[in-house]
This record gives C-alpha cells, sequence and structure tokens, in this order.
C-alpha cells in the first residue's frame, strides 16, 4: 500500500507571552542578523534554554496510507491544531519533517475568504478557489453545493444578512466540496442543527471513501469510531497512544476522566 | 505521480518562486476581484468615486495652492498641472497603504490557508492599478478641456509608471513584514504617507527645489515618475535622464531587500500575525 502521509520526529515550540520583540530596536535589528547562524547550531532542545518557550507539539512520527483516515484525538491545546497546521504548510515545525504525496486540502474552519457584503454565490467563488478549487472546479460543483447547503434562494442575497445557521452550512457545503487527495480535518463537522451534522457526517465519510487519504481531528468520539481506521491521541504536545482506534478512544476518556462503555457494534 | 511536499524548518528560499506563484493564479485573481468588488460594495455612485476623489481634490488645491498661494506652474493651467501628478501619487499612496497593512489585514486567510503571502502584496497593488486607470479617464476630460494634446513623453509614461509600481513594492515588502510583529507600523504608515506626498513634487513643480539638492531628490523614484507624467500630459520640461537612472537603482534595491526581507519574516507569519 503506498504511504501517503509520512511524518517523522515533527515538533514545534512556540514562545509564549512573547517580548522578545519588546526590546530596543538595536536589539531587534541585531537578533535578526545574528539569527540564521544561530539557527543552524541551535541545540536540538532550544526550548529550555529560551525562556517562555514550550513544545507546542513533540516528536510525532506517524504514517498514513493512501485512502486511509486517521483521526487526532486531544483536549483543547494539545497540539491537535498546530499538527494539522504544520501539515497544511500554514505554519512551519521546529524540528522534523512531514512528506505528504499529492495535492494537500485544508479545512482548518468553514467559511475561509467569506466575505459579509457578497452574494452567497460570489462566496462560493471566493471560498472555493482561495481553500484551493480551480474556477471550473467551483462552477462545476456549484449547483451541488447550493443544494447542499439549502439556503435556497437567498443564494443571491448578501451572507450578512443570513441566519448563522445558514452561513455555517454554505460555508461548510464549499468546503465539503474541496476535491483534494490529502484532506486535513479540524473541527468542522459541528456545525448546523443535528439533521445538518448527520449530513455533514456523511459527506465526510463520502469524502474519505472516495480514495482520500484523511487526517481528521474532533472531539466527537462517535465519528472518530465511525470513519477512522487509525487514531493518533495527543497530550501536552505527545503521542500518548496511536494506532488502534478503539483504544486510542479509551485512553482519551480516561484522560477525560470518563468512563464508556463499549460501543455497540 | 502526484505533486510531493516535504514540509521541514525553513532552509535557504528563492527570492521568488515563479512556478508556485503560478499555481496560486486562481487565488490571486480572487483577492484581486474581492478588493475591487468590496470596495465599492454598499456605494450610491460605486466606481464613480475612483474619479470624484481626485476632481474634488483638484478643485480643493487648485483653489488653495493655484489661487491663494500662487505656486507657480511652469505656465500649465493648475488644475491640469496638478492633476497630472495627483493620479499618480493617489495610486502610490494607496498601493503603497494597502499592500502594507495587507498581511495583517487578511490575518483571518493568513492563519487558515497556505499561499505565497506576497500574493497580498501584489494583489493589493493590482487593485490600486484598477483605481487608477478608472481615474485617468478624468485626466483625458480636463485635457480635452484645456485642448491639450499628449506630448511624446506620453510613451515613456507606462515604464515609468513600472517604476512606481516597482518602488511601491519594495517599500511595502518591508513595511507588510515589519506591520505583522510591530504594529507600530499601523500608527506609522499614515505619517509616512503624508511625508512622502510633500516629499513629491505633487502640488509643486519639481524646479521649486534648488538644483543642489537633486540628487536626494532622485532617491525618491515618485519624482521622475511625475515628472513623466507632467511632461506627456501637462506640457511639462522632461525628467533628466541621470534621475531617472538613480530612480531606478533605489526602487530594485528596495525590492530586492524587501524580498530577502520578506521572505526570511514570511513563515513567521502565521504564528505571530
Amino acid at each position: 500500500m503506498d504511504i501517503a502521509v509520512s511524518v517523522s520526529g515533527l515538533g514545534k515550540w512556540y514562545v509564549v507571552n512573547e517580548n522578545r520583540y519588546r526590546g530596543t530596536l538595536s536589539d531587534v535589528i541585531g537578533h535578526w542578523i545574528k539569527a540564521p547562524f544561530q539557527r543552524a547550531r541551535a541545540a536540538p532542545d532550544a526550548a529550555s534554554i529560551i525562556p517562555n518557550a514550550i513544545w507546542a507539539l513533540r516528536e510525532i512520527s506517524f504514517e498514513i496510507e493512501t485512502g486511509k483516515v486517521m483521526g487526532v484525538i486531544g483536549h483543547n491545546g494539545s497540539g491537535k491544531s498546530t499538527l494539522l497546521r504544520i501539515l497544511a504548510r500554514i505554519t512551519t515545525p521546529t524540528e522534523g519533517h512531514a512528506t505528504l504525496r499529492g495535492r494537500v486540502g485544508a479545512l482548518l474552519e468553514v467559511g475561509t475568504g467569506f466575505h459579509p457584503d457578497l452574494s452567497g454565490r460570489e462566496n462560493i467563488m471566493l471560498s472555493g478557489t482561495m481553500i484551493g478549487m480551480t474556477p471550473q472546479e467551483v462552477r462545476k460543483h456549484e449547483d451541488e453545493i447550493i443544494a447542499f447547503s439549502e439556503v435556497g434562494d437567498f443564494i443571491d442575497t448578501p451572507v450578512k444578512h443570513y441566519s448563522s445557521g445558514m452561513f455555517m452550512r454554505l460555508a461548510f457545503a464549499v468546503a465539503a466540496h474541496l476535491e483534494a487527495e490529502i484532506m486535513v480535518v479540524d473541527e468542522v463537522l459541528a456545525v448546523g442543527d443535528e439533521a445538518f451534522q448527520r449530513k455533514c457526517k456523511l459527506k465526510i465519510r463520502e469524502t474519505a471513501l472516495a480514495g482520500r487519504t484523511v487526517l481528521f481531528a474532533s472531539h466527537d468520539m462517535g465519528s472518530i469510531r465511525d470513519i477512522c481506521q487509525s487514531c493518533l491521541v495527543l497530550d501536552h504536545g505527545k503521542a500518548v497512544r496511536q494506532g488502534d482506534v478503539n483504544e486510542c478512544v479509551r485512553t482519551y476518556n480516561e484522560m477525560c476522566g470518563v468512563m464508556e462503555t463499549e460501543p455497540k457494534p | 505521480m502526484p505533486q510531493t511536499f516535504h514540509i521541514r524548518h525553513v532552509g535557504q528560499q528563492r527570492l521568488l518562486d515563479f512556478a508556485e506563484l503560478w499555481s496560486f493564479r486562481h487565488l490571486f485573481r480572487t483577492i484581486v476581484w474581492r478588493t475591487i468588488r468590496v470596495r465599492y460594495q454598499q456605494t450610491v455612485i460605486g466606481m464613480a468615486w475612483a474619479l470624484l476623489q481626485p476632481l474634488l481634490l483638484t478643485f480643493v488645491f487648485t483653489i488653495i495652492f493655484g489661487r491663494l498661494a500662487n505656486i507657480p506652474t511652469n505656465g500649465q493651467p493648475y488644475p491640469i498641472f496638478v492633476l497630472s501628478g495627483l493620479l499618480v501619487w493617489l495610486f502610490v499612496a494607496q498601493a503603497f497603504n494597502q499592500a502594507s497593512i495587507s498581511i495583517v489585514a487578511n490575518a483571518h486567510l493568513v492563519t487558515k490557508i497556505y499561499f505565497p503571502r506576497i500574493i497580498l502584496i501584489v494583489a493589493a497593488i493590482t487593485a490600486a492599478i484598477f483605481d487608477f486607470l478608472c481615474s485617468f479617464v478624468l485626466l483625458i476630460v480636463i485635457m480635452v478641456w484645456y485642448g491639450i494634446a499628449p506630448s511624446v513623453g506620453a510613451l515613456v509614461f507606462v515604464p515609468m509608471l513600472l517604476l512606481a509600481v516597482l518602488m511601491v513594492f519594495g517599500l511595502s515588502l518591508w513595511l507588510s513584514a515589519l506591520y505583522v510583529p510591530f504594529r507600530d507600523v499601523g500608527h506609522l504608515l499614515p505619517f509616512l504617507v503624508q511625508l512622502w506626498m510633500f516629499l513629491s513634487p505633487v502640488i509643486y513643480p519639481s524646479n521649486l527645489l534648488p538644483t543642489k539638492y537633486s540628487f536626494l531628490y532622485a532617491l525618491n523614484p515618485i519624482v521622475v515618475v511625475i515628472d513623466t507624467s507632467r511632461w506627456a500630459f501637462a506640457g511639462g520640461a522632461p525628467p533628466q535622464w541621470w534621475m531617472v537612472e538613480v530612480s531606478v537603482i533605489v526602487a530594485l534595491v528596495f525590492c530586492v531587500t524587501g524580498l530577502w526581507f520578506f521572505r526570511r519574516m514570511e513563515a513567521t507569519f502565521a504564528d505571530i500575525v
């Protein structure tokens, strides 16, 4: 089986309560001049030397086979978003590397690029091309997107007049029609009322079954069990368990202090 | 064979990766379109604002500087003298301002999707060029009104505009990247734009300045651009060639150093914006 995503030793640290820019201007310029030379000989554990630095993610390694769905679970602040942001190339890792074979589509929020003053139809094109579709792809899916979003006749109204539910539905509909070989998905399930959420889950499952490789972060253990073939549990930036989905979910529930009975098949 | 992406800590990057920029052309077009579309959304007269702003400013400047302050114009009617400089200036000011704030203003995109951030700078300048072309109609109308035909300078006006674009691009690369960690830039920008206007021959002719300061004056590339515009459309004298050369060098220095600095800072934008 082909490996679509391979990640090895990935780590990133952030400087919290950042005050390295509070110095005088000459300090700052000096820092910039020295930085490229310092980086080359920086110790791997530079975070322990620099005050206020924390590892948001450390020593993460995994592989995903082409067409498989891997879940990423963990508390808020466990490093899930950092991992997805690195794989989506929004931010760079401090150490380690990742290789992605295929076009990467990132759905880290719904409504990327939406502008309140423009109509629903205009926003479909806007958001669609921004998240990586070609204009031809957007036009091809336009009717499907409108139908999926259930906004009906409001499609030519500026989206600022939409109810928040309508807005979220349209935003999800655009994102869900992105056809990338590798999808990085974060929490986008949680939109709309219960009926629409079910529809979203079905759509994600459809995406996963269409031969795409998906990295999927969620707090909803039901959908993790439903659609993932493997799983990764993060806690304070470290992988505390990875592999079997049911074991991972159990670990996560123990961490949350939830005693959950085994799911009925 | 699908595309393969390697993600690692930022290493050596090329100043401009044209293949990558080309692959993001749809996103670029969308951002330009959105900027122009949104600017005139919910306005009654829409695109006419691109004409009305320079028209009103020409009116005000003609009364204050033309009539009251009696600024010399080398024999040209003040309205056409000021408008031929003002159109260039309004383009520079708008492009510079919008491009410099573009990274911070689009933080919601920078933190959510990947694309070469330089696209935001180029898109802001492109949208300003669009406005400039619209406002150019005004100059043509006033030239017809005063019965002035464009001179041969009109032929070099387009390459000179490119010089202005290069200068704005280079300077915006610096300021937009500095704006991300230092929000002070936001407070500094309006002042810089104002200062730059007074250092450019917008409301006064460039030969008002003693010739011993010509070299310092040439360090501001907008001077020769405005002089070319006046030469082309208002019947002024052509700019001195050596000043053009100095200006081109200045603009190129800003572009290359700006690109270098921007590319170095780019990877941190999503983390600190």
